[in-house]
């Protein structure tokens, strides 16, 4: 049973090269039995914590623990490690038909999720580069994987950014290296009160935060994001919007709440990062055309709204922070299946051209009206619960509180102008067969999940957290009404100002940030975060 | 050898990202940072008389293993990010005729 995370890294892994090398596209089909497989030996891992808590850490070789490679399992990252398998499990149903004879895709696919699981379960900071690369390596060529000339631009785009923000983080390991004699991450945070008002350790903090910056893709360094989720197949791009991009949040809480302990005054610097992020990526999404676009810069919004919650570092922000990432997860990749649906079924991107789904594909509508709910914040859903735990710390804070409440209306807003795909009549002939049923059950197992966390909350928090929500209320008839209140105000937000297509509109939506100007804003972010720890 | 020559290194590689207009140099320019981390931290990691760490004979002064076997480790990875960032970057001008950043938008 120790032995458990190393099955989980490898049976991925090797399953992907057995896919690779045996000729018949049957084998493809041992997807599923992997997936079962590891969901499976969670379930048993965890049961068996419970009872021998000393089995979460293992270390590898039999070496001495300092400088050994080891994994170390928590709370924290076994509820990603559990949203991994969900989310590729779902995944890989939905596009298996679609996908099936591609031997290249399933490989990419399965081996990332070894990857991905490697990278969350690692307690070696320099282990955590090593699978920070692979993931960026794989993950660029699953965005490029179509070959189309946007796709390149996006991926070689990600690739380059997210290496140098590697290179980044490896300088802030190397003087937590020097200073402690040991990158085992679990002995650096005992270790840490001693060094931490160090200049060096200063610097380490900086740098790494700056790293963790890029891959999450917040403000001012989100160029790569909306490129590349905008390009890629509809199947990747749940995956990298749902999941991959998580693995940022991931780490910060690491770095910033775990090893450092929200030093520096830092939690506040986060919490203007993330309120400006979310701004923006809403400001964008209102304005784009593109149905993938709208939701890709959608997830530099949520995302930072995942930044406001875990910059607290505890609490109960903390907590809605994190139950937003899994909650963003659920919603973002049922919106982007969905869509992916329609733009197959109606061969086309632009939001203008897809009227009717109801009418055309009314289990596809229905799916992707739950998705909007749920992403809008609609009392019931899993969305409500976690943004109302965000908004919990800044409560009686005036200023961030009306921020918070116009992001709020943004979404909305942005969100009207999708639903109205829903409703009206089609404008063209559509073929109804290019959509399958077999596409449709994934996604109806994530709107199943989303009404679960959203009903049955209390006893989920119970369990994972050892928490209650005291301050959360879903049953109440004043969520309802501000809710409806809110939809009314950004129903004539949108039919004043965004459908008119003024210039301003226009502006925005044409501002792209070249690759250049994006290192730019990395190297302002490094300097910024130097300045601001030596404070 | 000078640990300020890498920090050159580092900032001449920010340097060559923010200005170039060229997707190979940008490559080129991030390898370069990438060769100015592995010189730095090898470079911390040993002094003058320091003895390779591959011998049996502990009572030699042997310099400090693991940033040696750390940044092997990070030779290949950045080998491989260079490759495939070249690769795309060959498939960009089959496809397009141009490697220049500003000509592939849109």
């Amino acid at each position: 049973m120790v032995f458990v995370p190393v099955l989980f890294v490898f049976l991925p892994i090797v399953t992907a090269i057995i896919m690779f090398l045996v000729k018949p596209n049957w084998i493809h089909s041992l997807v599923f039995v992997l997936q079962v497989v590891l969901a499976i030996l969670f379930m048993l891992y965890v049961m068996h914590l419970q009872t021998n808590p000393d089995d979460a850490l293992l270390v590898f070789g039999g070496y001495d623990v300092r400088i050994a490679i080891s994994f170390y399992a928590d709370t924290l990252n076994l509820t990603f490690v559990g949203l991994t398998i969900f989310m590729f499990f779902i995944v890989m149903y939905y596009s298996f038909k679609a996908n099936r004879k591609e031997k290249k895709y399933f490989f990419f696919l399965t081996f990332l999720e070894g990857v991905f699981i490697g990278l969350l379960l690692t307690n070696d900071l320099f282990n955590l580069f090593v699978f920070l690369e692979l993931m960026s390596l794989l993950v660029t060529i699953l965005i490029a994987y179509r070959k189309v000339e946007q796709s390149l631009k996006a991926g070689l785009q990600y690739l380059l950014i997210s290496s140098i923000a590697a290179m980044m983080y490896l300088l802030g390991v190397m003087i937590i290296y020097y200073v402690f004699g040991t990158i085992n991450i679990r002995l650096v945070t005992e270790a840490m009160p001693l060094y931490q008002d160090t200049m060096l350790m200063r610097f380490a903090y900086a740098l790494m935060l700056a790293a963790f910056m890029v891959k999450g893709a917040f403000f001012p360094v989100y160029a790569w994001l909306p490129k590349a989720h905008g390009v890629a197949q509809s199947s990747i791009s749940a995956l990298l919007s749902g999941l991959i991009v998580k693995v940022a949040l991931y780490l910060i809480i690491r770095l910033h709440g775990i090893m450092f302990l929200a030093p520096y005054g830092f939690s506040t610097v986060l919490l203007w990062v993330g309120f400006i992020s979310s701004f923006l990526g809403v400001l964008f999404a209102m304005s784009q055309k593109d149905v993938k676009q709208v939701l890709a810069y959608h997830t530099v919004s949520q995302v930072g709204l995942m930044l406001i919650g875990i910059s607290f570092a505890q609490g109960t922000s903390f907590i809605g922070g994190w139950l937003h990432i899994v909650n963003h997860a659920l919603f973002k990749s049922l919106l982007f299946l969905s869509a992916g649906v329609m733009i197959k079924v109606y061969g086309t991107k632009k939001a203008a051209d897809i009227r009717g789904v109801f009418k055309t594909l009314p289990w596809t509508g229905a799916l992707f009206l739950i998705g909007i709910l749920g992403i809008s914040g609609a009392p019931l859903l899993n969305g409500f619960i976690s943004k109302t735990m965000i908004k919990y710390a800044f409560q009686d804070d005036p200023f961030f509180y009306t921020w918070f409440q116009l992001i709020h209306l943004g979404t909305i807003v942005s969100f009207i102008k999708l639903s109205l795909m829903l409703f009206g009549q089609p404008k063209q002939s559509v073929s109804v067969e290019k959509s399958s049923y077999r596409q449709h059950i994934p996604m109806t197992i994530l709107a199943l999940v989303m009404l679960v966390i959203g009903i049955g909350y209390q006893p989920l928090f119970e369990l994972i957290f050892k928490i209650t929500p005291y301050d959360v209320h879903v049953f109440s008839v004043q969520h309802v009404l501000e809710y409806a209140l809110y939809g009314f105000v950004g129903f004539s937000v949108y039919w004043l100002f965004i459908q008119k297509d003024y210039r301003p509109t226009k502006l925005i939506r044409e501002f792209t940030m070249s690759f250049p100007t994006s290192n730019m804003w990395l190297v302002v972010v490094i300097v910024l975060f130097l300045g601001l720890t030596l404070r | 050898m000078n640990p300020y020559v890498t920090l050159v290194l580092i900032l001449v590689g920010m340097y060559g990202l923010i200005s170039s207009t060229n997707i190979i140099k940008s490559v080129f320019m991030a390898t370069l940072i990438e060769s100015g981390v592995i010189l730095l931290f090898l470079n911390l990691g040993q002094w003058n008389g320091g003895v390779i760490p591959i011998t049996d004979d502990i009572s030699l002064a042997i310099v400090d293993p693991i940033p040696q076997a750390l940044m092997i480790t990070t030779i290949v990875i950045g080998s491989t990010v260079t490759s495939l960032a070249l690769i795309i970057s060959i498939k960009i001008f089959h496809n397009h005729g141009s490697i220049e950043w500003k000509d592939l938008k849109k």
